[in-house]
Order: C-alpha cells, then sequence, then structure tokens
C-alpha cells in the first residue's frame, strides 16, 4: 500500500507479531488547556470522587483510557474501524496514540497494537458503550483465534452523563454542542463526522493523505474534548458552585434520587430551593417531597409539594396533586384537604393530553375511587 | 338433527338444487396409520413429555425424521396437513439440546404467523419437559430488551429468511454462540421457496453455510414440504446439500369424499358460467343448517366478507352466536387458539377465510372444506382440502369452479388434483443479478481469499468487478469490504430487479404505510395509475403511480370488476443456446431483449367478464433483457396474417394458463408473446420468457415441454363447451364467431395437434 505517503502525512509504520500499523503520537504538557480547562485537572476530578458513590466516579488506581473510533461505515460486520483514538494521563504527561488501518490484511496489527486486551483498563467515551466499543467487539471476534482475548473493561460513557446533567437544556447532545456551550472549546475548520468514511476510504485506494490528516485531527479534539468534559462532569456532580442554571442542578439531583443516593439527592435540590426562586425550583421542589416523605418527615414533604404545584408540568402536577392528597389523607387524616386535591387532580387528568388514552383512563379511575372512598369516609 | 357426514353427502348428492353442478365425485380411501416406537435413546423427560400429551409411538415418517437428524443427514420430508410434521424436526432438536445444553438450532419459517404458532407448541412441550431449554422468535416485533440474550443463549431461535438476510448474517459477530454450536437448520414449508424468492433464499442459504463454517460448524438441514413433483431437487439446490426424501406420511387418514361441483353456464354463446361465490354461499347454508363444521376458502377478502355476512343472516335471531367466523392474515396467536378453540367445543361452526390461512398455520381440524376455485397450484389445493378430516374420520372437500381456463382444466381432470403433483418449483440461484446482489452480501460479511469460492460458484472475475466498483479493495490474497454501504438494505428477497416500485396505503390519509414492492416491469401492467390491484386478498385501486419516484399510492376499495393491461412487446433475439426439433418444428432457448410499452387496460366484470371500460396508459417503455425459448413454423398456406394472428393470440392466451400446471409460477412469472412475424426470422413464433432480469429458469423448463404443453392446450379448447371463445379457454376474443374455429383449425393443421 502508500507506506512512503502515509510516513510523509506524519504517520509512523509500527511492526508487531501480527504486522504493520500506523501510528500518530502526540504528547501533551500537564499545564496544556483544552477548552475550559488544563488536561492536569483531570486528577483532581478523580480526587473528587472519594467520598461519592456515583457510575462516573473513579478511583487514582484505575487506568483511563478516553477513547473514540473513527469507521468506515455504522454497523455491520463488513464495517471497519480505521482510527483507534487512545489518550491517556501519564506521571508526567498526555499521551494521545492514533493508530490507522493502512491496509485491512494488517487489521491484527491494528487492533493488537491498541493493547484494550490488557485488563483493568477504565474506557471512557462519548456514545461508545453503543457504538465504538460494540464496533470493537465485533473486529476483535473476527481475528479471535490469532489476537489474546478482549476482556469486558469497565466503560464509562459521558454521553449518559450529559443527557443526565443537561437535560433539555441544550438543543442537542452531540459532542460539540456540549464544546461550544459547556466546554468553552471552538474548533476552527473542523471536517464533520460524516465525511470520514468517504475521506478514508478515498486514502486507502489513492495513497491521498490530506483529507485523512485533518479527520485525525477531528479525533484528537474529540478526545481531548472528552478530557474537559470527565472533569466538568465530575465538577458538576460533586460541588455546587453556582454557575449552572436550576435544570441543570435539579437534573442532577434527580440522577442521584434514581441512583437511590438520597443525601446526594438532597445536598442539590436544598441548594435549589435555597437559591432560586420558587418558579424555578418547582421541579426541586417536586422531587424533594418525595425524599421527604421517605424520611418520614410529612410535614416538610406537604410543604414542598405545595411549593411545586404552580409551575410544574402537567404531568408532574397530577402527581403532586395526588401527593399532596395521600398525605391530607393517611398522615394527617385532613379528608376535606385530601378531597380539594383530589378534585384538582381529576379536572386536570380531563383534559390532560400527555397520557396515551388508556393511561390516563386507569389513573382517572384511580382518583375517582380515592374521591369515592373519602367521601365515604366523611359520612 | 345431527347427520353423519356420509348422510350429509347422500343427501347433497341427491339433492334438486346442487346433484345436475356435480361433475365428478371422487372417494379417496381411509388408509390405517404406519407407526414406529418412540427412540430407544429418547431422554427420559423427553419421553415423559410425550407420553403426557398422549403421544406413545411415533408415525413412521417421524422416526425416520428422527433417525436421518441424528446421524447428522440432511433430509426433506413430505409432511400433508395434520400428519405431526413439528415433531419431525422438535424431537431430534430437543433431544439434542437435552444430551448438550449448548446445542444450538435456526428455524426458518416463511411467516411471522407460522413461527409464532410454533414458538408457542414448542414452549409448551418445553415446559412439560422442565427442562432449561430457551427458545424464541426473533424478527422485527423482537422486544429490543431480549435480543441480547436470545443470542447468547437461545437454543432454538426461529427467525424468517428476510430477518436473516439483513438482521443476522451482516451481524454475526454478535451471533457466535449460535454460529459455534448450531447442529441444525429447519426449513419449514419448502416449496414456498420458489421462483425469484426462491432464489434469493438460496443464497441466503449459502451466506449462512460460509458463516457457519467460519465457526467452525456444519449443521444438518431438516425440511418439511407440502406436495411438489420435486421436493429432493428443489431442496438440494435450495441448500447446496444432498437431502434423503422422505415420501410417504405415517399418519392414518380418514375417507375423503372430493366433489367437483361446476356452476351452471349462464352464457352458452360465451360459455360463462354462474358466479361461483354464489354457488358457494348455498353450499356453506346448506353445510351450516346440516350442522357440519365446515371451512370455506375465497379469493379475496372482500368476498369473505360477503360470505360471512350473508351466512350471519342465518343466525341473526340468536344473540351471541359466535358460530361463523370469518379468517384473515394478521391474527394474533391468542385469537387463532380461540378459534381452535371454538372449533373443538363446538361453538364455531364455519369459518370463512382468504387463502391467506392457508400457510399451514394451526387452528385445529374441521369436516368439511369449500374452495372457491383453484388455489393456482397442487400444494395450496391440498393445504386447504387438507383442513378437513379430523384423524381417521370422514371428510367432504367440495372444489367449485370458475370461468377460467384453470379452473375449468381441474374440473375436467380430476385425477389433476388428486394423484401425484406434477407441478415443480423451480429456483434459478444462477440469475446474475441475484447472484451479484448475494455476493456483494457474502464479501461484506467475510472476506474472500483467492481459491475461495461462494458455494458452487467461482466468483474471482465478480470480486474483480467489485474492486472496480470500488466495493471491496485486494491485498495479495484477499479481497476486503471497503465500502460505506450496508448491501443486505439494497436487496429485496422478493424481487430480482433493484429500483422497485413501492406500494403505499393511503386509505387512511394520516396513516400512510408501506404494503409491499413491485419489479418495474410487473408494475408497469399491474400498477398503472387506476388499476385494481389485489394485495393479500384486499383489493386497491392505484390512484397515482410515479414513475420517477418509483412509487404507487393505492386505496383500499371494493369494486365487482379487475382490471387487465395491454402490453405491446417488441422482441430481439440475442443469442441462441439449445436449439431441438419435434414434428418438424425447431424450437430454441437462449437470451433476448424485449422492449415492453404499457399502452390501454380495460375494466372487465367478475363472472360475467363483461368489459365495463377502459383507458390509456402514460408511461415509457421497459427494456428487459432475459431468457426465453421460442417455436417458429413457416407462415401456413392459404391463411391470412389476420386470421394467424388472432389464432396465434388464443393460443398464447391457452398456453399462458396451463404453464403453471407444470411450473409452480405465477401467470405474471413467464410471458406467452406471438409473433406473426419474428424479428429474428421472419416467421411466425411464440415466445415464452421470464419476467425477471437474467431469467429465472421458468422458461428453460418450457424449452423441454413445447409438446404436453400444446397438446393440453388442443384438448381443452376441442373440449371447452362455448362457441366462440371464453376466458376458459382462448380468452373473450373480439374475432367475433370463427375465432374459435381458427384455432382449432390453426392446432390441428399448422400444429398438427390432435
Amino acid at each position: 500500500m502508500y507506506t512512503e505517503k502515509w510516513e510523509q502525512a506524519g504517520l509512523r509504520a509500527i511492526e508487531n507479531k501480527f504486522g504493520t500499523v500506523f501510528l500518530k503520537e502526540v504528547h501533551y504538557p500537564m499545564d496544556y488547556v483544552h477548552g475550559k480547562y488544563p488536561l492536569h485537572l483531570l486528577k483532581e476530578a478523580v480526587a473528587r470522587w472519594q467520598n461519592t458513590n456515583h457510575p462516573i466516579g473513579t478511583t487514582e488506581e484505575e487506568c483511563l483510557v478516553f477513547y473514540d473510533t473513527e469507521t468506515t461505515g455504522l454497523k455491520g460486520v463488513g464495517t471497519y474501524i480505521f482510527l483507534n483514538g487512545l489518550l491517556t494521563m501519564t506521571e508526567t504527561d498526555f499521551v494521545l496514540k492514533q493508530f490507522v488501518l493502512a491496509n485491512p490484511s494488517h487489521e491484527e496489527a491494528f487492533l493488537y497494537e491498541s493493547k484494550l486486551w490488557q485488563p483493568n483498563q477504565t474506557i471512557v467515551t462519548y456514545n461508545g458503550k453503543s457504538f465504538d466499543w460494540p464496533q470493537l467487539e465485533t473486529r476483535w471476534t473476527l481475528h479471535r483465534a490469532q489476537l489474546p482475548t478482549l476482556p469486558k473493561q469497565r466503560q464509562i460513557d459521558l454521553m449518559h452523563s450529559a443527557k443526565r446533567i443537561w437535560k433539555k437544556e441544550l438543543p442537542n447532545m452531540k459532542l460539540s454542542e456540549i464544546e461550544r456551550s459547556k466546554l468553552a472549546f471552538h474548533r476552527q475548520n473542523d471536517v464533520p463526522g460524516y465525511l470520514a468514511p468517504p475521506i478514508y476510504l478515498d486514502a486507502v485506494r489513492s495513497g491521498e493523505t490530506n483529507a485523512l490528516m485533518t479527520i485525525l485531527k477531528h479525533n484528537e479534539y474529540d478526545l481531548l474534548s472528552l478530557v474537559t468534559l470527565y472533569i466538568e462532569a465530575s465538577a458538576l456532580l460533586t460541588t455546587i458552585d453556582g454557575n449552572e442554571t436550576a435544570k441543570t442542578y435539579t437534573n442532577i439531583g434527580k440522577w442521584y434520587k434514581d441512583l437511590k443516593e438520597p443525601s446526594d439527592s438532597m445536598y442539590y435540590l436544598d441548594d435549589v430551593t435555597h437559591s432560586f426562586h420558587q418558579t424555578e425550583a418547582a421541579e426541586a421542589y417536586f422531587l424533594k417531597g418525595f425524599l421527604l416523605k421517605k424520611q418520614g418527615n410529612f410535614e416538610a414533604a406537604y410543604d414542598s409539594f405545595e411549593k411545586s404545584v404552580h409551575h410544574l408540568d402537567n404531568r408532574q402536577q397530577i402527581e403532586a396533586y395526588v401527593e399532596l392528597a395521600k398525605l391530607s389523607e393517611h398522615q394527617f387524616r385532613h379528608i376535606e384537604q385530601a378531597i380539594g386535591w383530589v378534585e384538582r387532580a381529576i379536572s386536570e387528568l380531563e383534559r390532560a393530553t400527555c397520557f396515551k388514552e388508556s393511561t390516563r383512563q386507569s389513573y382517572l379511575q384511580k382518583q375517582l375511587h380515592r374521591m369515592q372512598r373519602l367521601h365515604n369516609k366523611l359520612l | 338433527m345431527r347427520k353423519t357426514l356420509e348422510q350429509v353427502i347422500e343427501a347433497f348428492r341427491m339433492d334438486e338444487q346442487f346433484k345436475d353442478q356435480i361433475e365428478h365425485v371422487r372417494v379417496i380411501p381411509a388408509t390405517a396409520g404406519d407407526y414406529a416406537p418412540l427412540p430407544a435413546d429418547l431422554h427420559p423427560k423427553l419421553r415423559s413429555a410425550l407420553e403426557k400429551r398422549g403421544v406413545v409411538s411415533l408415525y413412521s415418517h417421524q422416526r425416520e425424521a428422527y433417525q436421518f437428524a441424528r446421524s447428522k443427514q440432511s433430509f426433506t420430508a413430505i409432511t400433508p396437513t395434520a400428519s405431526g410434521k413439528s415433531l419431525c424436526y422438535h424431537l431430534p432438536v430437543l433431544q439434542t439440546i437435552l444430551e448438550n445444553p449448548s446445542a444450538r438450532a435456526l428455524y426458518l419459517f416463511p411467516t411471522k404467523a407460522l413461527a409464532q404458532d410454533q414458538k408457542s407448541s414448542v414452549n409448551a412441550l418445553i415446559d412439560e419437559i422442565g427442562e432449561p431449554i430457551l427458545s424464541y422468535t426473533y424478527d422485527g416485533d423482537t422486544a429490543p430488551g431480549i435480543r441480547s440474550k436470545i443470542r447468547k443463549a437461545g437454543h432454538i431461535v426461529m427467525t424468517n429468511p428476510d430477518m436473516l438476510h439483513s438482521g443476522i448474517l451482516p451481524h454475526h459477530t454478535k451471533w457466535v454462540s449460535l454460529f459455534e454450536n448450531l447442529q441444525y437448520i429447519v426449513i419449514d414449508e419448502l416449496h414456498t421457496y420458489k421462483g425469484v424468492f426462491g432464489s434469493h433464499v438460496a443464497h441466503v442459504l449459502r451466506r449462512l453455510q460460509r458463516i457457519c463454517a467460519f465457526y467452525g460448524s456444519h449443521p444438518t438441514f431438516i425440511c418439511t414440504s407440502a406436495t411438489i413433483k420435486n421436493p429432493k431437487q428443489l431442496a438440494e439446490n435450495l441448500t447446496n446439500t444432498t437431502h434423503q426424501l422422505i415420501q410417504k406420511s405415517g399418519a392414518p387418514t380418514g375417507k375423503k369424499t372430493f366433489l367437483f361441483y361446476n356452476p351452471p353456464i349462464v352464457y352458452p354463446t360465451f360459455g360463462i358460467r354462474r358466479n361461483a361465490i354464489l354457488e358457494v354461499k348455498e353450499i356453506a347454508k346448506h353445510l351450516y343448517e346440516s350442522k357440519i363444521q365446515t371451512i370455506v376458502f375465497a379469493k379475496s377478502r372482500v368476498r369473505v366478507e360477503m360470505l360471512v355476512t350473508y351466512l350471519k343472516s342465518l343466525t341473526a335471531k340468536r344473540i351471541n352466536d359466535e358460530s361463523i367466523q370469518g379468517y384473515r392474515g394478521g391474527y394474533l396467536p391468542s385469537e387463532r387458539r380461540a378459534i381452535e378453540k371454538g372449533l373443538r367445543e363446538g361453538t364455531i361452526q364455519t369459518v370463512v377465510s382468504t387463502n391467506a390461512l392457508e400457510l399451514g398455520v394451526d387452528i385445529g381440524q374441521l369436516q368439511a372444506c369449500i374452495m372457491t376455485g383453484y388455489p393456482g397450484n397442487i400444494a395450496s389445493a391440498w393445504q386447504q382440502a387438507g383442513r378437513a378430516g379430523r384423524r381417521q374420520e370422514d371428510a367432504l372437500v367440495v372444489y367449485v369452479g370458475q370461468s377460467t381456463a384453470l379452473d375449468q382444466y381441474i374440473m375436467n381432470h380430476p385425477s389433476y388434483l388428486l394423484k401425484k403433483s406434477p407441478e415443480e418449483a423451480r429456483i434459478f440461484p444462477e440469475n446474475m443479478l441475484i447472484l451479484l446482489d448475494h455476493l456483494k452480501c457474502a464479501a461484506f460479511e467475510l472476506p474472500f481469499k483467492t481459491d475461495d469460492f461462494y458455494a458452487e460458484f467461482d466468483v474471482e472475475d465478480f470480486l474483480d468487478f467489485f474492486v472496480e466498483e470500488s466495493i471491496l479493495i485486494k491485498t495479495s490474497d484477499t479481497w476486503h469490504w471497503m465500502a460505506e454501504s450496508f448491501p443486505a438494505h439494497e436487496i429485496s428477497l422478493r424481487s430480482a430487479s433493484q429500483e422497485n416500485v413501492v406500494i403505499i396505503d393511503q386509505s387512511v390519509p394520516t396513516k400512510t404505510r408501506v404494503i409491499g414492492e413491485m419489479d418495474r416491469y410487473s408494475a408497469m401492467t399491474l400498477l398503472h395509475d387506476e388499476a385494481i390491484y389485489l394485495h393479500q386478498g384486499t383489493q386497491f385501486q392505484v390512484e397515482k403511480l410515479d414513475w420517477e419516484e418509483k412509487k404507487a399510492y393505492v386505496t383500499e376499495v371494493d369494486v365487482d370488476y379487475f382490471t387487465d393491461a395491454n402490453l405491446a412487446v417488441e422482441l430481439k433475439v440475442i443469442s441462441e443456446d439449445k436449439e431441438r426439433q419435434f414434428d418438424g418444428f425447431v424450437v430454441d432457448y437462449g437470451d433476448v431483449m424485449t422492449l415492453a410499452t404499457a399502452t390501454v387496460f380495460k375494466k372487465i366484470r367478475f363472472g360475467t367478464h363483461d368489459n365495463i371500460g377502459s383507458g390509456p396508459i402514460h408511461l415509457p417503455p421497459e427494456e428487459l433483457h432475459t431468457s426465453s425459448t421460442w417455436l417458429s413454423f413457416e407462415f401456413p398456406d392459404g391463411w391470412k396474417e389476420e386470421e394467424l394472428s388472432s389464432a396465434m393470440t388464443g393460443v398464447a392466451y391457452a398456453m399462458n394458463s396451463f404453464i403453471p400446471l407444470y411450473i409452480q409460477s405465477d401467470r405474471s412469472d413467464v410471458h406467452v408473446v406471438p409473433q406473426v412475424k419474428a424479428i429474428h426470422n421472419g416467421q411466425p413464433t411464440f415466445f415464452v420468457y421470464d419476467r425477471y432480469p437474467g431469467g429465472i429458469g421458468l422458461s428453460e423448463r418450457v424449452y423441454d415441454l413445447w409438446e404436453p404443453l400444446l397438446e393440453r392446450v388442443y384438448e381443452h379448447v376441442e373440449a371447452c363447451p362455448c362457441q366462440n371463445g371464453c376466458p376458459a379457454c382462448i380468452g373473450a376474443q373480439d374475432a367475433g364467431e370463427t375465432g374459435k374455429e381458427h384455432v382449432k383449425q390453426f392446432l390441428e393443421k399448422v400444429l398438427k395437434r390432435g
């Protein structure tokens, strides 16, 4: 194939026991700034997780590998990974290794050299859990007779985190959008992702490497942004510095609630209710209500739900009315008050459009029964 | 008062209303069962599960199947309805899994409904066995959440060819557990894999075998089929493996009485008979009142609905009476189980169904079956007739003929229906377009090395062609896929040409949906503006055919006519590959180029076949390069060109009707075109060509069949009671009174028949 041309473009040919693979290697000093942060803040980010339980929390002992690939297609066994990009932190610097598949007959060399078969690595990606890693597994399976087994590595997919943290705050969850609005990184002349396959296919057939190097640049940005994103997410998920919106902090509070970490959840929700106006804090009040109820703090729960009702979306509002009714009935034995809440719930349910019809019907039926029961208690 | 079926049949035959229309009665005597003991090595839990269901011995064919399967011999079993065919595969598969829990099996069904039914039934058996055997359907409806589990741990994976083609094979690395341990591939309803569809599936199976070899497995094929002439040949062509054949079913059968019922002629000049559906109404009513559980088959949903409405009026006074049921395709397993239950308990008396039901789906057995017209091939006819008759009880089948050549042929030759099937099911995996399409998929799935074959094909030249097309690149010894595309998505398994016309149902404006596809060539005459298109028994009218976009927009309708389009065809012989002579005639087989222009269409009323309107068709001509056979002869003395043209048109019409007697094909698969002066030799010539680019093997078969085909045409035209020609013989002619005479003379004097 076009060995000379690739070497002229800045790729180094590496030989291993399976064949040849091309590599571009870049070293960044610790204080290299990408977007909002210098890279060394990764150490701090890891340290933040010492006392918190969370899916993206890591420890010093873990070997973090920031990973992103470029492929010739979207799916199927005929799609090749042509670029394996790995960014890791050493004692003294950050190392980017970009392996390029110059010759599909040397795919084993390409896969082997990534060293992803070595155990105990934590793979950090953006949508890698659904895309990049399964693609790697597919390529690996085709060569499983020759290669060492690919172990199941720990996966941290930051796209899931981004969705959780900034739900409804951003127009879309593309990494480029997050870079722009949250990581202060603005790309210049970046080649769009969908052009990567045709550019590579052309490079392989014609030896034309200029365009190919722009893809490597794109991949480089992706990986550096992943580090910056991890730093940012770790910060947001362990401290409140007040620069984000009520919605974002509420989202984080909800995430911890879903992870069954009520004290972490409460930390965030409390902050929202203290720092923001009732209209913006409505959802936080709503979620707090459930936590307080679970704690047995019924007065506070009631208060919280009551503060939430006027500014919630329809679905949550109805739920809040129902919770208020339940607390009134079972905890405070205040039947008339309960009836008042159920009436509001029913009135909203009758004209709600946010439910599937069958769901709406059965929900409505339940409240009507509740109403009946409450009226009976009055007699 | 409940009478026995015997008594009902007698009464029917004597009945003034019916007796004159019964042209033939045939009785197939009851047969005793042929039994074999349960295999000695059967796992004790499997044995007791069977015994709990009352299965204490096997039918001979089930035992044979078990033995072949266990000795890793691929085989095909001819399994009539109600002969316990599923045990032919479940038994060896379950036994193998019980012995070795990592063993796997893949079951292929042509439809999801069949797959669902078999899944329910095997899971019921597995429950009784009480061991953890996992059996799932894997298709478009499978919930995303369990797909991963099925891939890793499903012992029995049930799917269909389309899913295998684009959902499994191109993702085979996710199915390592299956492919490494695949012991059996079950192909049910083998006879449905014919024509273009069968040719595609033959390749899907070759790709499957290639992938199995990569993972180190060599599964055995287990095939079940309805009666066709060439089951072993079909199975071996489809799977590229040698098969043993199990021909005889060991299941006992009750006495079957066949009544061949011909509606009376109402227009003697034109030979038109009373509408078959009206006859069926009366017969169904009679059986209903005699309390005979009956299934009625009708050709379209409209007719099903008509019959159900009519029959329901008989029960109008009884509240909540469920005794009449309509059945259409797409019922859930639970709905089918409900019908089965109703039949068992006697609350359901009559089921009226479209032909959709014939495909092996189980709803239990009935006592009588009424067939409205010949369903087009013997396998289907027997699957319909096979619904009548519970083990060892008497059964009645009433075949009611319509006014078409084929139906009347069957009416006059009952032994055609009752003897062994002369119909062949043919496939043609060598069709270049189909082969190339699948070679692409195979290259996507696993790289080819030099000296690799693709199944029985030597493909190096094709692979180099793909390199030129920038799809593959070649390293020193391997061709690698190097393109962005996903080739499986570019192929429709049911068509030979790309760029199909997509059929879009816009009956409900907010819910438009794609209901099917059709190749361009057929679309010209079947999907033009205003055409009436029949899809799975439902009538649609084409509101607009957007030729540029290859989209046909249709709406559901309920009309009493069908449309028939004329195709003006120019034919040019490109090459002659085979030639032979008989009776002084020369017949050839080779490649032709046709230029077809759809010109006008007619609207023809059902039953009477009146021409009630017509219209132009505005479409560009289509070129088709395909295989053909042709018969030429000297221009006969004393004939005028017009007369010859009209006579040849009549013969062509009849030939077209009878080709399906020999080869399982739709009328649209093969086209018969007469030319008074062929371009290549200036002589009068009959062309019979395949309607698919590259040819599909049908005309090649016709090359061998000219003599019997022409004999058949002659016999039939001679025997037809019409005076001047009718749809049942030479087509509705405009040639006035002498049309049929001319055809007869032509057949006798020029073609020397009779």
